[in-house]
């Protein structure tokens, strides 16, 4: 009762110096504020133990792992000996590694062309795209917008096969064209950087039209400047979606030379026995990007998120 | 410097090439990739599967006999294929309003701006940008009956070692628990910025009026919250109706088929059967029964009050 009283008053009154301020002075506030604390630090740790497990998992001995787990001590998560063969294995430079034929440095490359193809492209369609339905004139413009919004209704996973039928009749499949070239344009970025567009005072570009600047130089030189906090949010969004995609390359990609990170650290590690050291850095390799990006770039992410309220 | 076509009164290519419609045309390549993406890679595959799903069609054997609606006759009389529809609703009704309950408390919870909850903003939301196949590993592992992480937290409490994946009652849960772990951090961040949407001053006059906080949170702000959490749920719905990848790196399918959800089956059909009919067949069944949710929940999104 105290907790959902203090923190329905967060909301209640949220501006500094009211209730809450006075009320923390008192001894009742003090007890409140601890169990917050408390509260706070469970939330936290719900949520970033299994990812501790899963670093520290990763540079420690793959025996320690198992040795450690009853009772629960700090041992069960920090490790004693640290070790960074499991690292050594799965870039194939350790002896057990090349045994095993592991090249993670081909998937993670695999994974960063993919990845810097779709957000390129995509950001230059759909930036041209959203220019046009933001800023330029043409007759039925609101059916061709109706046209790409109704897109966002067709569910991705559940029509993952009959993408696969056509992209295998154009040739795609098991390629690098085929990873790339269905995502050059999304309707949910389109949308966004849209609407992102639409706010940019009209007089700015009216300016450059009587300067005699063509549409191609207004959106380069005039619209593209101003839209580039909406441009870095979409740009990570889309690298987010394509870095962690998983169920499209794993049924397009048949020849393991080509394969994405995602799909590798299913499908190497475990083939025929898991190996958890191994599995844990290879989990570690496919993560450390986004999150690295995530945490410089928390706030365009948050922002994305809750502009667009959609995923990729 | 050359006698312009625009010249010659509206006759062929002139009439043609006048400004407005050189204006028009320049206009129309800026879109012109994008619809050539949406044709092809969304309403071509449509197209695609509907014609699929009326042949025999293997990805090694191609197209064989035209079969109309047998398929379609086949997989809705499939106990294996109603099954799968119906531990993919199971899934989504467990989901989505637990989700939508714990994403509003944390979003409560978290709102207040400081160097505390921005940390445990940041650590909700890091199973959210990491990928649902390093969280399915992960958390199948910690699941492990003997050597799992959660088994190990269990025995503080003296709990004996669990099975969680290999019982078939406890599968799917198990699977919901997980998704909802890595899912809640989005919908937080889409009800926190619902939350500060909200203008101050409807608070702070029920405050005024002598308003208890809990009335606060239950009269005003959780109403004015009303459309975005409904938002959050037709959204949730879509994605959880196609979970996949769970399953794939979990269980299979397994125990007992109880965590066969219908996109896993399809991907079975299309991939390991090689019967494309088939599974195309069963997306588009999925794909009308998508469609058909998310226009009834948009009807009852529309008609809801704003402020």
């Amino acid at each position: 009762m105290s907790i959902l009283d203090n923190v329905a008053g967060n909301l209640a009154a949220s501006t500094p110096g009211s209730s809450t301020e006075l009320r923390r002075a008192t001894w009742r506030g003090r007890l409140q504020m601890a169990v917050l604390i408390v509260v706070y630090v469970v939330m936290f740790l719900a949520f970033t133990i299994p990812f501790f497990w899963m670093f520290f998992g990763s540079i420690r001995e793959e025996a320690e792992i198992f040795a450690n787990l009853y009772p629960f001590t700090w041992k069960t998560i920090l490790p004693i000996k640290w070790s960074l063969k499991n690292y050594l294995d799965i870039f194939g430079i350790s002896d057990d590694g090349q045994k095993f034929g592991l090249q993670f440095q081909r998937f993670l490359g695999n994974s960063f062309l993919v990845s810097a193809g779709v957000v390129l492209s995509s950001l230059f369609f759909n930036t041209l795209a959203a220019y046009f339905f933001a800023r330029l004139r043409f007759p039925l413009k609101n059916v061709l917008l109706v046209f790409v919004i109704a897109t966002m209704l067709v569910p991705f996973q559940a029509t993952i096969v009959p993408l696969y039928i056509v992209v295998d009749a154009l040739g795609m499949a098991n390629s690098y064209n085929g990873l790339i070239f269905p995502w050059y344009a999304s309707p949910f970025v389109i949308f966004a950087l849209m609407q992102f567009m639409r706010d940019i005072p009209t007089d700015l570009d009216e300016a450059a039209v009587m300067d005699g600047a063509n549409l191609f130089h207004i959106l380069w030189r005039v619209i593209v400047p101003l839209s580039i906090p909406g441009i870095i949010t979409m740009a990570l969004l889309e690298f987010q979606f394509i870095w962690n995609l998983f169920y499209w390359p794993l049924i397009l990609i048949s020849s393991p030379q080509l394969q994405m990170i995602q799909v590798a650290i299913a499908t190497q590690t475990t083939q025929t026995q898991t190996f958890w050291g191994r599995t844990f850095a290879g989990s570690v390799t496919a993560s450390l990007p986004v999150i690295v990006l995530f945490l410089f770039l928390q706030r365009y992410y948050v922002q994305g998120i809750a502009l667009t309220g959609l995923k990729g | 410097m050359l006698a312009t076509p625009i010249s010659t009164p509206a006759k062929g290519w002139g009439r043609i090439w006048s400004r407005r419609n050189r204006y028009y045309l320049i206009a129309f390549l800026f879109v012109l990739p994008a619809l050539i993406n949406f044709t092809v890679f969304r309403y071509l595959p449509i197209l695609a599967a509907l014609r699929a799903s009326m042949y025999q069609y293997s990805l090694l054997g191609g197209f064989g006999d035209f079969v109309g609606l047998d398929q379609y006759h086949a997989i809705l009389s499939d106990s294996f294929f109603r099954n799968s529809l119906w531990v993919t609703l199971k899934f989504t009704i467990y989901k989505v309003p637990l989700q939508v309950l714990f994403s509003l408390i944390l979003a409560l919870f978290l709102a207040r701006e400081n160097l505390g909850t921005a940390f445990v903003r940041s650590a909700v939301f890091t199973p959210v940008v990491t990928s649902v196949i390093v969280v399915s590993v992960l958390w199948s592992m910690m699941y492990h009956s003997q050597l799992g992480l959660i088994n190990s937290l269990l025995s503080i409490v003296g709990v004996p070692p669990q099975a969680f994946l290999s019982n078939p009652d406890r599968a799917l849960p198990a699977l919901t628990a997980m998704m909802i772990w890595k899912d809640v951090g989005f919908s937080m961040i889409i009800l926190m910025a619902g939350l500060k949407g909200i203008p101050v001053v409807y608070r702070e006059a029920a405050v005024v009026d002598g308003a208890k906080p809990w009335e606060v949170l239950w009269h005003i702000t959780l109403p004015l919250l009303r459309r975005v959490m409904m938002f959050v749920m037709v959204t949730q719905t879509i994605f959880s109706f196609q979970v996949f990848v769970p399953v794939y790196a979990m269980t299979r399918g397994g125990p007992l088929e109880r965590t066969k959800a219908v996109v896993y089956y399809i991907y079975q059909y299309g991939f390991l059967f090689q019967d494309m009919g088939t599974a195309s067949a069963m997306s588009i069944v999925t794909l009308i029964i998508l469609l058909v949710v998310s226009v009834g929940q948009m009807r009852l999104f529309r008609s809801d009050v704003s402020y």
